[in-house]
């Protein structure tokens, strides 16, 4: 894997991802964010669904928690965990946890991380870990590590925390020079520190020094749909003393329920890689993407029909939408909204029928990705401050 | 009669020399249907999850909602508004609905049945609601599926006696309450439904006074509640004896592969069912062999498809093994598993189709009991039914020479412990 910055303007990185995947052929423009999915799939939507979507990304995000447990199978099935789940097309990241569950605090070991899969605590040592990524070679794999730490962290949790993670990525290091199935894997490595500039710095440059092929921010939260509205302004300075220590030409990356304007200010922050656990969060609680990123329209069309001062979402299941006829939202290209009504999704959350699911992702992952392109756009012909402002803009109020 | 040609016309396209089968094009508002047809069940305007893409791909023609449960949400006034249902889900193919009554009998407890109608109280706000034959008709007019059922008086199948008797009786008195409120016979075909209860007399007797009505169908309802299946089959089979050849037929609430076959023997047209949505969504996929619970371990390191001679997105894209790991933790299993069973029983009835209009039927029925049976352990009402239309499931003689018509899906996994039987 390679990684290149093409520009950098206040802190906001364009670059580029080559050279990726088990053929080396794969390239993504940054900052970009990834596939979300379930069980190694995206959430409710199957094979021939997601294909309906235009620019889906082409990596998968994929995490240990919810597909460790199959790594028998995996390895006997030998051609890794994107043939396994017929995902085959996408590139793969590999992380430990699933950013839209809480990870429970207070069970890691200095043997290994505790991960939460369907039967519960699953202990995972550097052994046990790079047997899996033989199994499952990933193109990007997040390396082990201890990331339980808070704003409230004690000093002694965050060293813990940080040193057990530095240990477990010499370990890793050593065992994949040895390793003839992991050589096209990218590793990832994951910076801790929580709160601390000090701690934080030391952890980077240590880091850094391990010849890594990435950079992770981690222990700021246990992720989770809480995340959601994790203030990124805490930390701001904290990041931008870790990107400091960061060589340019590596890709950094941090899990977070992404809301749009947080994509904003991370991407500020010198952030490339992103998740989408953000719009399957809204997709479970019934609401929808409506928040405008179109720089270009018209005073006119920014108006709107007044939704988008009520914030990112629309709840589907509100009364006002019984007998509402129009698209999920006006003027939008994705199959839910040029084929479905906001009355029939509404009918569907009513009598909670699983086609709500698929009709909800298919516009919310669709909303996202056009987001992400308009993003990179906006990061090419220097409209980025405007998108910016008019994605704070319609920040909800109580945030 | 020339504007009821409109809405449902058959064309029998074959008849089977052999049993009382028919390969037929139905031709509704909204779609030519080839018959034998099995009619996916989409209770409350959806299909368990999929797009009506979806099922477009899968070459569905028809499939069914439920007036109950449509009635309640979103409402016929809704509907109305929306344009119908086809035009509120997005689905624009043919739709039949069912008239109500079955829903009231069966999940409201506190159903009273008078001459008016169906007195039950609301699920919602406990009020005390009325279901008419009118009422029914009128709900199903604002749907505006292309085949409406009659509100017929429900018994269970084990019920006899007077309070048999009546129903059947009080059936057809709705039937013509219905005939005469139902407003849109242009592009809506109501069909009556034979009652009787598993009483040969009864039967015969309403089947005989239903087609006295100029009607486009007809369906066989009262039966697969539980009943023997030696009974069953005896119904299905004298009611399609008394029923015209020229309109087709519909037996109710079927769906297993086997009484798809045999009751397709019987001369049955239409058929439908919840259980290959339903099973699915408990991890059972639907073979030629019968069914595999995709839960066991046994498959956890299968890397074949579910079915390998199966056409469908989800045996092109995935395997048992993965299957195995997301069947009923996420939803998409469930939605992988409904392409897959839906596909299957379409399959079926399209190799059934296949076979009557090459007159191979008979030799179809062999094929598909030996996959489903491969010990030759044949239940006896089916054995018995295939007898009672020349086809001898035992008979040994035939068997050679004739058993080179090999069905499209090969059986793969006939020596599958886990597999279990459908009959």
């Amino acid at each position: 894997m390679k990684f290149s910055v093409q520009n950098v303007k206040n802190g906001c990185r364009l670059g580029l991802i080559t050279d990726l995947g088990k053929n080396g052929n794969k390239s993504i423009e940054t900052p970009m964010c990834m596939l979300y999915t379930r069980g190694g799939n995206a959430p409710h939507l199957t094979l021939d669904v997601l294909k309906k979507i235009q620019r889906v990304p082409p990596m998968a995000h994929m995490y240990l928690s919810s597909l460790a447990e199959h790594s028998e199978a995996v390895t006997q099935f030998k051609e890794g965990i994107a043939n396994f789940c017929g995902m085959q097309d996408f590139a793969v990241y590999c992380s430990l946890h699933d950013p839209a569950t809480e990870v429970p605090s207070g069970y890691n070991e200095k043997s290994g991380t505790a991960i939460w899969t369907k039967g519960g605590k699953y202990k995972l040592d550097v052994n046990h870990f790079m047997q899996i990524q033989e199994a499952f070679q990933p193109d990007i794999c997040e390396a082990l590590y201890d990331g339980d730490t808070n704003k409230d962290s004690t000093r002694k949790r965050l060293l813990k925390a940080m040193d057990r993670t530095l240990n477990y990525l010499d370990e890793i290091q050593n065992k994949r020079k040895s390793s003839q199935k992991l050589q096209k894997t990218a590793l990832f490595g994951v910076i801790e520190g929580g709160f601390s500039v000090q701690e934080r710095q030391k952890s980077a440059h240590e880091t850094v020094t391990r010849n890594v092929d990435g950079f992770v921010l981690a222990g700021f939260h246990n992720n989770g749909p809480k995340t959601e509205m994790f203030d990124l302004s805490q930390v701001t300075e904290i990041c931008q003393k870790t990107m400091e220590c960061l060589p340019e030409n590596k890709p950094r990356l941090m899990q977070n329920a992404w809301r749009p304007d947080k994509v904003m200010e991370g991407i500020a922050l010198g952030i490339d890689m992103f998740d989408s656990s953000y719009p399957y969060i809204v997709t479970e609680r019934g609401c929808g993407l409506v928040f405008k990123f179109n720089v270009c329209a018209s005073p006119e069309e920014q108006k709107g029909n007044g939704d988008h001062l009520l914030g990112f979402q629309i709840n589907l299941a509100d009364k006002k939408y019984v007998d509402d006829f129009g698209p999920l939202l006006e003027g939008c290209t994705c199959y839910a909204c040029q084929n479905f009504t906001r009355s029939y999704i509404n009918h569907l959350l009513n009598t909670s029928e699983l086609l709500s699911s698929v009709l909800l992702m298919i516009h919310n992952f669709h909303h996202y990705f056009e987001f992400f392109h308009q993003i990179r756009q906006s990061l090419q012909d220097g409209s980025f401050d405007e998108l910016n402002s008019l994605i704070q803009k319609q920040k909800p109020v109580d945030s | 009669m020339t504007s009821k040609a409109h809405a449902l016309s058959l064309k029998i396209l074959a008849e089977c020399s052999t049993t009382k089968a028919r390969a037929c094009h139905m031709t509704l508002p909204h779609s030519i249907v080839e018959t034998p047809v099995f009619m996916p069940v989409g209770t409350q305007g959806t299909l368990k999850g999929l797009l009506p893409e979806q099922l477009e791909e899968l070459d569905c023609k028809i499939m069914l909602g439920n007036t109950y449960h449509l009635g309640n949400r979103p409402g016929p006034e809704l509907l109305e508004k929306a344009g119908g249902l086809h035009k509120f889900m997005n689905w624009n193919r043919s739709l039949l609905t069912d008239s109500g009554g079955f829903q009231m009998v069966s999940l409201l407890k506190l159903a009273e049945i008078t001459e008016e109608g169906v007195k039950f109280q609301s699920p919602h706000d406990g009020s005390e609601m009325m279901l008419t034959p009118e009422k029914s008709i009128e709900i199903q007019n604002s749907i505006g599926a292309d085949i409406i059922m009659q509100l017929d008086d429900v018994v269970h199948s084990s019920t006899t006696g007077e309070r048999l008797e009546e129903a059947m009786w009080r059936t057809i008195r709705w039937l013509d309450r219905c005939i005469k409120a139902h407003k849109r016979p242009h592009d809506q075909s109501i069909f009556p439904i034979v009652q009787g209860g598993l009483d040969p007399e009864l039967r015969k007797k309403c089947a005989y006074e239903l087609i006295k009505r100029d009607v486009n169908g007809y369906a066989i309802g009262g039966l697969s509640g539980g009943e023997e299946k030696q009974d069953f089959w005896r119904m299905v089979s004298l009611s399609t004896d008394i029923l015209p050849d020229d309109k087709p037929r519909y037996l109710m609430g079927v769906g297993f592969a086997v009484d798809l076959v045999v009751c397709a023997a019987l001369g049955c047209d239409m058929f439908d069912c919840v259980f290959p949505t339903r099973t699915a969504r408990f991890g059972s996929a639907l073979v030629p062999s019968g069914q595999l619970n995709l839960k066991s371990k046994i498959f956890s390191s299968d890397f074949r498809p579910i079915d390998d001679q199966c056409k469908c997105s989800t045996c092109k894209n995935y395997t048992r093994a993965y299957l195995h790991t997301i069947v009923t933790n996420e939803t998409v299993a469930c939605h992988l598993l409904s392409v897959h069973n839906v596909a299957y029983q379409l399959n079926l009835m399209k190799s059934v189709h296949d076979s009557i209009k090459e007159d191979k039927f008979p030799q179809f029925i062999k094929a598909f009991f030996i996959q489903q049976f491969p010990n030759k352990d044949f239940p006896q009402w089916a054995i018995d039914a295939l007898d009672s239309v020349n086809v001898k499931l035992n008979d040994n003689k035939s068997d050679n020479g004739k058993s080179s018509v090999v069905l499209k899906n090969k059986d793969t996994d006939s020596s599958n412990i886990e597999n279990s039987k459908i009959s």
